[in-house]
């Protein structure tokens, strides 16, 4: 693979161009032709698809979307060029497992191929939402890694300094996100299972100056953790994710690359949204050196990921890379209803059902449109995670008639979600056990209608 | 040809984002000596407006969007400087200074929106991400703006919406524009603390309200 000052230089030496012209005369026409020369086309019905010539077809169209199309620089407004045989490289060499955490904690993702039945994908929990609250901070934090299916956890985010929110590249920022390290080490380490990983370093932090301060050890971040490096927008490469992997390549530690391909944005819909996703994960690799990647397609206007041609753009792009790279990845589903109710339910068997047979690891659910302040419930992330369990004993063919079931439950409901509820809601706070009979309910009633339906979620 | 004809070709033109087809038919139009005004509110603007609604629909994405808009753009390029020449005002229907506000760095939202702002006719002055609070400011005064549109994505940028309506405000000059906000952080709540005259929770919305807004 191309060294990593090579690919720094790649951003100053590529053509000069603007943005928009690098959309409006590279990236869109690129995109639309190589759908149609790669015959990459969605049948608008099917969730998971089982057309493996179809899905090599779109693995081959990222390749050369990034070999014909580059990626851009928008600091020194030059195109970042690779050839094919650097980009077919970087997917042969790209790593195959990601070993995160420490002690009896210290375990490894693999990259998985669709359609695997016999194996114990890793199984991640939680997500950035923001929380109001300190000890809901710690509470929600030690109850997630209590669980003992949890091979790692996504931290919420506090924001606050003094009873208010910290602004954008304010030291006040650099502040609230070594709050929320020391904070989520803590509530892990209350778990009693001190070594788990954080794979969403760092939620607080919007710029490397917060990311770089929060990583000093004392806070309670290993290398051993994981650390996200996004794109900023489709293939655009700034120099602040630029910098992120200087320094945590600089100290050895595990990147995730991250990627939120917009629906309805530059790559369009279904079809060009399976062939970004499937490039950002090659340029994951190439460019972000992660040792895994977080997979976020997200729709433009409704702000979630469990529309039917997101879930079927999404689970493609895991089997692509399944099939030709094997690169470790979660999916970050954004659902539509809040927490504890059952639309939330439904939307991530479904999802689940497409990205684990796909090829995906687990990753619970987070709600997007209706989500709230301190709407992280852990017992929901539990459940989600079981029923991703229960979906990695199923194949591709097995899954799509489930998840064809599922998506009338929730589909119409994507525009005007069911609320949700929040930690304080569902919880005693003293003992922290669920006294909310409501959302157990819903969990129940959720758990025996997936059984009815043919996807038994026995609970861990 | 009929004017209507030529109305209605140009109109489909620009739904099937057809560049050379639009230029051709405006060439036409003009040949036969069809108003430039009338060439863009009978035939352009109107196949603009199937553009925004097949774009509401997702009938039709971002690169579908930015291509009937190039269209548009290239024969505006043709049929301004005659309406200049003929005295006769531009079709706008409003001047907008739109943007990402300060330490946020996304701008699809923005583009978005700005696509969906000039294909419905609105002046549109983008000041693009990571946006300066007096940039809004004394860009909405020197173009005199009707509206100032704003953008922020995330949760800590938020605060820079507050602070262009605050300078606004300092300034005397709050009640000459409509303030609107969007993007994924803000809320219906968020803009009624802030002051703001409107939100909008997509582009197609934030347009459609700003055309009440300035009607």
């Amino acid at each position: 693979m191309i060294d990593l000052i090579e690919v720094f230089e790649r951003a100053e030496s590529g053509p000069l161009t603007s943005e928009t012209d690098y959309y409006m005369k590279r990236y869109v026409p690129k995109l639309s032709e190589l759908l149609a020369r790669h015959g990459v086309k969605w049948d608008k019905q099917t969730i998971i698809n089982t057309d493996d010539e179809l899905t090599d077809a779109v693995f081959e169209a990222a390749v050369d979307l990034i070999a014909e199309a580059g990626a851009y620089c928008p600091e020194t407004n030059r195109v970042m060029q690779f050839t094919r045989d650097e980009i077919v490289t970087a997917c042969a060499q790209c790593p195959k497992e990601a070993t995160f955490g420490e002690g009896r904690e210290r375990k490894t993702m693999y990259g998985r191929r669709p359609d695997t039945t016999d194996d114990r994908p890793w199984v991640h929990v939680g997500g950035g939402i923001y929380t109001t609250d300190e000890q809901v901070y710690m509470d929600t934090v030690e109850k997630m890694a209590s669980f003992d299916i949890v091979d790692s956890v996504s931290v919420p985010s506090i924001l606050h300094l003094r009873g208010k929110d910290a602004r954008v590249r304010s030291p006040q920022e650099i502040l609230v996100a070594c709050k929320t390290v020391r904070l989520a080490r803590e509530g892990i380490r209350r778990s009693g299972r001190a070594g788990l990983p954080i794979i969403n370093g760092i939620s607080a932090a919007s710029q490397p100056a917060s990311m770089f301060a929060a990583s000093y050890p004392d806070f309670g971040l290993r290398p051993s953790d994981g650390f996200l490096v996004d794109f900023l927008s489709e293939m655009v490469v700034g120099y602040e994710a630029l910098q992120k992997v200087a320094f945590y390549n600089s100290i050895s530690a595990n990147i995730g690359s991250t990627s939120t391909p917009l629906f309805g944005g530059y790559a369009g819909g279904a079809e060009g949204i399976a062939v970004q996703a499937t490039a950002y994960m090659i340029m994951g690799t190439l460019v972000f050196r992660g040792t895994y990647h977080y997979n976020a397609p997200l729709h433009s206007k409704l702000h979630l990921s469990s529309t039917k041609p997101l879930i079927w753009a999404i689970a493609m792009s895991n089997a692509a890379v399944g099939r030709n790279m094997g690169y470790p990845m979660v999916n970050l589903p954004y659902l539509g209803g809040g927490s504890g109710t059952k639309q939330y339910h439904y939307e991530m068997a479904c999802y689940m059902l497409a990205v684990v047979t796909s090829g995906g690891n687990v990753f619970s659910g987070h709600p997007a449109m209706a989500v709230q302040a301190d709407s992280l419930v852990p017992d929901d992330h539990k459940f989600h995670a079981e029923i991703g369990l229960a979906a990695a004993r199923l194949t591709r063919a097995e899954a799509e008639p489930l998840a064809q079931k599922l998506f009338p439950l929730f589909g119409d409901k994507l525009k005007d979600p069911d609320k949700g509820l929040t930690f304080q809601e569902v919880y005693d706070m003293k003992s922290k056990r669920i006294a909310n009979a409501d959302y157990q309910k819903a969990m129940d009633e959720s758990r025996s209608e997936l059984a009815d339906m043919g996807l038994a979620v026995p609970v861990s | 040809m009929t004017d209507a004809e030529i109305f209605a070709k140009l109109k489909q033109a620009v739904i099937d984002q057809d560049e050379d087809a639009v230029l051709a038919t405006v060439d036409e139009a003009l040949a036969d000596g069809v108003d430039a005004k009338a060439i863009i509110d009978q035939g352009l603007l109107p196949g603009l407006n199937v553009i925004g609604e097949q774009f509401e629909c997702e009938d039709i994405f971002l690169p579908e969007l930015m291509q009937a808009a190039l269209a548009f753009q290239s024969a505006m390029t043709v049929l301004e400087p005659m309406i200049k020449e003929s005295g006769a005002e531009g079709p706008k229907r409003g001047k907008v200074v739109l943007g990402t506000v300060k330490g946020d760095l996304h701008s699809i939202g923005k583009n978005i929106l700005k696509l969906l702002y000039e294909t419905s006719g609105f002046e549109v002055w983008d000041l693009g991400i990571d946006v300066d609070l007096f940039q809004f400011v004394d860009k909405a005064k020197e173009v005199d703006a009707d509206i100032i549109a704003m953008s922020a994505l995330l949760t800590t940028t938020l605060v820079g919406q507050k602070d262009v309506i605050e300078a606004l405000r300092d300034q005397g000059t709050r009640d000459r524009y409509k303030v609107l906000i969007g993007g994924g952080a803000t809320t219906q709540e968020w803009a009624d603390s802030i002051g703001a005259d409107g939100w909008a929770a997509s582009a197609y919305e934030a347009v459609t309200l700003s055309a009440t807004l300035v009607a």
